[in-house]
């Protein structure tokens, strides 16, 4: 901060609380920090701390939208806020959300990006070279008659971002930006953001919870703890080097360029194997005549951790449902604990296999935590006193005890998915199934998850995770699967793929971060397969 | 092409004929204008005569039973006329066969414009027309089109709820009770996401400098052109030709009135 004292900081914030109904114990609390100009900076915060909140208070949208309470002050350029006329703030203080389904509200690119224009009362001449030169930038010239809802997740947050740099604003804001991204498109976002760091040297705010992917780009981190106090504001390399048992108090990620010790993957190659617990022969699929999934063979051993890998839209979640007999094959047949999976009795299969969805919340069918957990006990006939002493049990393993009466939507988002893994366990199951079970979660989560999986998979319940977390698959998994092209490209030991380029970057797959280690800081990493 | 018209414009056109045409008791009239408007269907639009014939058929199967009820449950004052035939408790009287008749016509009418508008206007000009023609708010406007995204999210999330129930097993609980239950669970999550959705998307236009405000600039500017008043005219001189057609023959009747 030598020669930054005489110049006024873009954004300045001074004690600033906030929160939806009263400031006794606000959701962020007495908040001090500045960005200055050209800066990079990194909010990071375990999910519930309050960061998404602060993003729209930085541009004036809230407290008033929610008509929250907040005190202190927040000055952009030395003015305060509040003293802005609605709207203008907007222009100087754009915001990318984490949501690529929820931030449009026209139907083609062209008309959203349009939309943006009017609203700032650009004249009708000027629009579509403007148009055409932010689709340039982005590189998605080729898209613009297209419709959002027809573009991938990365597609559809490059689309955000341009109506942001429409805008023209002095501060960008990024939201969790790719939290809902694939790997290879959340680091093609994260590059796109980086060039244009380079060439515009605009202010950029980026929010969380894991930061590396943004360090080789960021000045100053700044942490937000679970009180929505702010506990560090330093520069990446001294927190993460000085300060770590902060980062790891509030259960939030430490970039892997930092970790001395790398966590070992503790998945040997077993030679002998088990009892196959479900057989997929011959498996194909489609829907409207198209082909999704083509003679697929797969055979899952009991106690064994599968991961089912591929791009998005090739085709994982539809052979997930089809294992769960919740979609009907079109060709060949699976054959679960040795019988066919159309002879099982429903309810039968059910007790015998559980499926966790990517959404919590869709699982939910009651009112109570606790009757959540019962609701399969009862379905499934058991005695009032087993039913109590189970769901107790159960309540109690996934320290959800205190929670016992809450309404199960009103949890946070770490609890409900310890929650909706919870209600598959009325009996120990003998496959558990798992949709993007980590998809935005952060650390603490994802930890408290894996403990559950591994003492279930130590019980002998075989599981299979679809997912994108290639950390995840390195550390754990006993065999992958690699969807692509309709078939089972790969099948085989985790460590055997990571020897395979051509075809994870046939799959669009990255590389876990333990053999992408050795990189220093600031080191560029391409689009590392 | 009458996917060109100005939509407000367009709307006019339907709406205008389609409320006179409730006022025609006879037979004649309804049926030249349902001539006319099959004609200009697929004269000036692109719409394909099997996929016309997939979405209105079923209206028709509708209207004709609608209008047999109608026939048999006449009120007093159209039952006049000699007896055509009586079965069980019902007489059908010459009279009461008219008036359905011509009431099944004019619903065919009705369905006939409203396909002819649906199918040839794009949801975004009709917004964007009302806002820029009819001085409907922004706020409005926009908000009914990002409402309109939303329409196939809606359809996937609920598809997933059904699975995810399936695999707790909701599927087993039956009876009244259990159905309605069973709606209870599937709205709430829906209810829930649509709001933290509504939210979000709200919280996205006013970042993007939206602010309701009617001073704005328009991309596609939606203007009313001779041609689309040359359309609203045919439209409506096509029903006032029919109208004095059907006087000049002596079918007119209007509410039940004969004309003469």
């Amino acid at each position: 901060m030598k020669e930054m004292t005489q110049l006024k900081p873009l954004i300045e914030v001074d004690q600033f609380s906030f929160d939806y109904e009263q400031l006794n114990e606000p959701l962020v609390s007495e908040v001090s920090f500045n960005i200055n100009k050209d800066e990079t900076v990194l909010l990071m915060g375990s999910s519930g701390s309050g960061k998404s909140t602060i993003s729209l208070c930085l541009n004036g949208l809230y407290p008033e939208a929610v008509e929250g309470v907040a005190s202190g002050d927040i000055f952009f350029k030395g003015n305060n806020i509040k003293d802005f006329e609605k709207g203008e703030l907007n222009q100087n203080v754009g915001i990318v959300f984490q949501d690529p389904e929820s931030q449009f509200c026209m139907i083609t690119v062209e008309n959203e990006l349009a939309f943006t224009l009017e609203n700032i009362q650009t004249p009708r001449e000027e629009i579509a070279p403007k148009i055409d030169q932010v689709l340039e930038t982005i590189g998605m010239i080729d898209y613009k008659y297209h419709n959002i809802h027809e573009l991938s997740g990365g597609q559809k947050q490059k689309v955000a971002l341009a109506s942001v740099l429409l805008l023209d604003p002095e501060l960008i804001i990024l939201d969790e930006p790719t939290a809902n991204l694939d790997p290879v498109s959340s680091l093609v976002f994260v590059n796109l953001i980086k060039d244009l760091k380079l060439e515009t040297q605009k202010s950029i705010f980026i929010i969380e919870h894991k930061a590396d992917d943004w360090l080789t780009f960021t000045d100053r981190v700044l942490v937000l703890n679970k009180q929505g106090q702010l506990v560090a504001d330093d520069s990446p390399k001294s927190l993460f080097t000085t300060n770590k048992t902060l980062i790891e108090n509030e259960g939030l990620f430490i970039p892997k360029v930092y970790q001395k010790q790398m966590l070992q993957p503790q998945n040997e190659v077993k030679n002998e194997t088990s009892e196959a617990s479900m057989v997929i022969n011959d498996l194909s699929f489609s829907r409207k005549k198209t082909l999704i999934l083509n003679s697929i063979n797969m055979t899952l051993n009991k106690g064994e951790m599968i991961a089912i890998v591929g791009e998005n839209g090739a085709g994982k979640s539809t052979l997930l449902q089809l294992m769960a007999g919740i979609l009907k094959p079109k060709k060949g047949n699976i054959t679960f604990l040795g019988h066919s999976l159309q002879k099982w009795k429903e309810q039968k299969l059910r007790q015998h296999m559980g499926f966790v969805f990517q959404n919590p919340e869709h699982q939910f069918i009651t009112d109570t935590t606790y009757d959540e957990v019962s609701f399969g006990m009862t379905l499934n006939g058991y005695s009032e006193d087993v039913i109590k002493e189970r769901t107790e049990q159960l309540l109690q393993n996934f320290q959800l005890s205190a929670h016992k009466w809450s309404n199960p939507f009103a949890l946070s988002g770490g609890q409900k998915r310890r929650l909706s893994v919870a209600t598959m366990l009325d009996e120990t199951p003998d496959l558990l199934l798992f949709d993007e079970p980590t998809f935005g979660q952060d650390a603490q989560t994802t930890d408290e998850l894996m403990t559950i999986v591994k003492d279930l998979q130590a019980k002998g319940t075989t599981i299979v995770f679809v997912t994108h977390d290639m950390d995840l698959v390195d550390l754990y998994c006993d065999q992958v699967y690699v969807i692509n092209d309709q078939q089972v490209a790969f099948e085989g030991h985790p460590h055997q793929l990571w020897k395979q380029d051509a075809l994870l970057e046939r799959a669009r797959l990255r590389l876990p971060d333990r053999l992408r280690h050795g990189q220093e800081v600031g080191e560029t990493y391409d689009l590392v397969y | 092409m009458i996917s060109s018209i100005n939509p407000t414009v367009k709307a006019g056109a339907i709406l205008v004929p389609g409320v006179l045409l409730g006022l025609m008791f006879d037979i004649f009239t309804p049926l030249v204008y349902l001539i006319f408007i099959i004609l200009v269907t697929f004269a000036f639009t692109d719409i394909s005569l099997k996929r016309w014939l997939l979405i209105f058929s079923p209206f028709v199967l509708f209207i004709v039973s609608f209008s047999w009820t109608r026939m048999l449950y006449t009120s007093e004052s159209f039952q006049g006329g000699a007896i055509l035939f009586e079965f069980w408790y019902f007489q059908v009287t010459t009279e009461a066969l008219m008036v359905s008749i011509s009431l099944a016509l004019r619903s065919l009418c009705f369905i006939a414009l409203s396909l002819l508008f649906i199918l040839t206007t794009d949801s975004t000009k009709l917004m964007l027309s009302l806002m820029q023609q009819l001085k409907l708010p922004p706020k409005i406007t926009y908000g009914v089109l990002a409402g309109y995204r939303f329409l196939p999210t809606f359809k996937h999330e609920l598809e997933i709820l059904r699975q995810a129930h399936r695999i707790r097993g909701v599927g087993r609980a039956k009876g009244i009770k259990g159905r309605l239950q069973q709606f209870k669970r599937y709205s709430i999550p829906l209810l829930a996401n649509a709001i933290r959705k509504a939210e979000r998307v709200a919280n996205a236009m006013e970042s993007k400098g939206f602010t309701g405000d009617r001073n704005r600039t328009h991309y596609h500017e939606m203007k009313v052109r001779r041609r689309d008043w040359v359309f609203f005219g045919s439209m409506v001189g096509a029903l006032f030709l029919t109208v004095f057609m059907s006087y000049y023959f002596g079918y007119l009747n209007i509410f039940g009135r004969e004309i003469n």
